[in-house]
């Protein structure tokens, strides 16, 4: 499992992925951690298949009994079917996950962790002195869907916005936005249902200072190719499979 | 999902599968000691002897209908069991592998506490299901011990039936049905028995 660092400061933002021994069937995607002083949030922590790669990657900077939050943009398997496994490790945790899919995720095994669920309008992770943001992004994919920003970090992590498949050994942030742009356009059209959904997550997120945009799979924008990312996603028609 | 856990869950379904055939025939036998009890009425003297039997065939008949829906009670948990087996399975190997992953990390050793939780968890698991196997095995041969009761009930029908003149034939029909139906519970339960008796503790 490749670690890369992508904020330093009073917290630290960590980006997992591109795990070499993963099954070649399932597909890459890329958790993030956030670590303060004395807790760690682990965002989209992936398919069961990972748990172990991917706790042993997170014991290189947390305790387990550190590891005190999960979040999940959404209900897919690739997110969060590593639930239960989580379930069993960590003995003071809490999931902070959509409410609408509250009955849905809890089939994976949700027995000791608390679940605290993201009414639609949004909310916050307080982790710390640390306050993330809990930005609605619902239909993108998912109905019940969420993304987190970091206003210090200036970071979003942005789920399935601005994923991309690619080689599981790709660069993790992208260095040429126009030859990128079709690694990610048929995800976007295909996996993205409305184009009503998309300007309103536009809308809201232009408002953000990002300065990196980490989508769950492929590579991250920096800098000005978050603004082309956007720019090139407000201009792309999604919902092509009607 | 290796072999042994298939088995054990295939085991386990299996009793409800062949507990719900029994439960209809154990029906059946309710149903042919009240057809007998009216044939016996009618008969009169000439069927003295029935009247008894019937009243016997329909009270082991609903024993068999109590028992039959308390082991399916016992089966749903026995079935749960199996599930939570599986996860503290899965989970305690994927904790070592974890843990093994992450001997040279930092915070490696942390991962420890999981690991000895998990196989605890595990083995808890593993003994209870092996109690609970064993229980569920003396509950069967008690459904065995009332299909043997059955049949000879439906030996001493016919015997009687022998002795009911233009009544025989209705009657022999019934000691019929009793035997036959006494017999599909002793092989269905049977074949629950030889499913589960290799998880039974010693």
């Amino acid at each position: 499992m490749k670690m890369t660092k992508i904020y330093e400061g009073s917290h630290q933002w960590i980006m997992f992925g591109r795990d070499a021994n993963k099954p070649a069937s399932i597909i890459d995607s890329n958790q993030y951690v956030v670590r303060t002083a004395n807790r760690c949030l682990l965002m989209d922590p992936g398919g069961s298949e990972l748990f172990a790669p991917m706790m042993a990657a997170v014991l290189h900077h947390a305790p387990v009994e550190q590891i005190t939050d999960l979040f999940a943009s959404h209900q897919d398997p690739d997110v969060i079917s590593s639930l239960g496994l989580w379930d069993q490790a960590l003995t003071n945790a809490k999931l902070h996950a959509p409410a609408i899919w509250e009955g849905f995720l809890r089939h994976f095994g949700c027995e000791s962790i608390e679940y605290v669920p993201i009414p639609d309008h949004g909310g916050s992770i307080k982790l710390d002195s640390l306050e993330l943001q809990l930005i609605p992004a619902h239909y993108l994919h998912s109905s019940g869907n969420f993304h987190v920003y970091d206003p210090q970090a200036k970071i979003l992590m942005s789920g399935d916005v601005g994923a991309a498949l690619e080689a599981p050994d790709a660069p993790v942030f992208v260095d040429n936005f126009d030859a990128h742009i079709d690694k990610m356009r048929y995800f976007h059209q295909r996996w993205m249902p409305s184009n009503q959904a998309k300007r309103a997550w536009i809308e809201r997120v232009r408002k953000l200072d990002i300065e990196i945009l980490a989508p769950q799979h492929g590579r991250m924008f920096k800098g000005d190719d978050v603004k082309r990312f956007l720019d090139w996603f407000d201009a792309l028609q999604v919902g092509i499979a009607v | 999902m290796n072999n042994q856990t298939k088995s054990q869950f295939v085991a386990v379904a299996s009793i409800t599968s062949e507990l719900s055939a029994v439960m209809v025939v154990a029906k059946e036998i309710s149903l042919a000691a009240a057809n007998a009890k009216a044939i016996a009425f009618r008969a009169g003297d000439k069927a003295k002897g029935f009247q008894p039997i019937t009243d016997f065939i329909n009270e082991l008949a609903k024993e068999t209908i109590e028992l039959v829906t308390d082991i399916n009670v016992y089966a749903l948990l026995l079935y749960r069991l199996t599930v939570n087996e599986y996860r503290r399975t899965s989970a305690y190997n994927r904790f070592e592998q974890a843990a093994k992953l992450a001997e040279n990390a930092a915070y490696g050793a942390t991962m420890q506490g999981p690991v000895d939780t998990a196989k605890a968890r595990m083995q808890d698991c593993q003994r209870q299901f092996k109690r609970d196997v064993t229980h569920l095995l003396s509950q069967l041969e008690a459904v065995m011990h009332h299909a043997r009761a059955a049949r000879v009930i439906a030996a001493n029908s016919r015997i009687e039936a022998s002795q009911a003149g233009e009544y025989l034939q209705s009657l022999q029909a019934v000691a019929e049905s009793v035997d036959k139906a006494a017999h599909t519970i002793h092989d269905n339960v049977q074949r629950c028995r030889v499913a589960l008796s290799i998880y039974r503790s010693n």
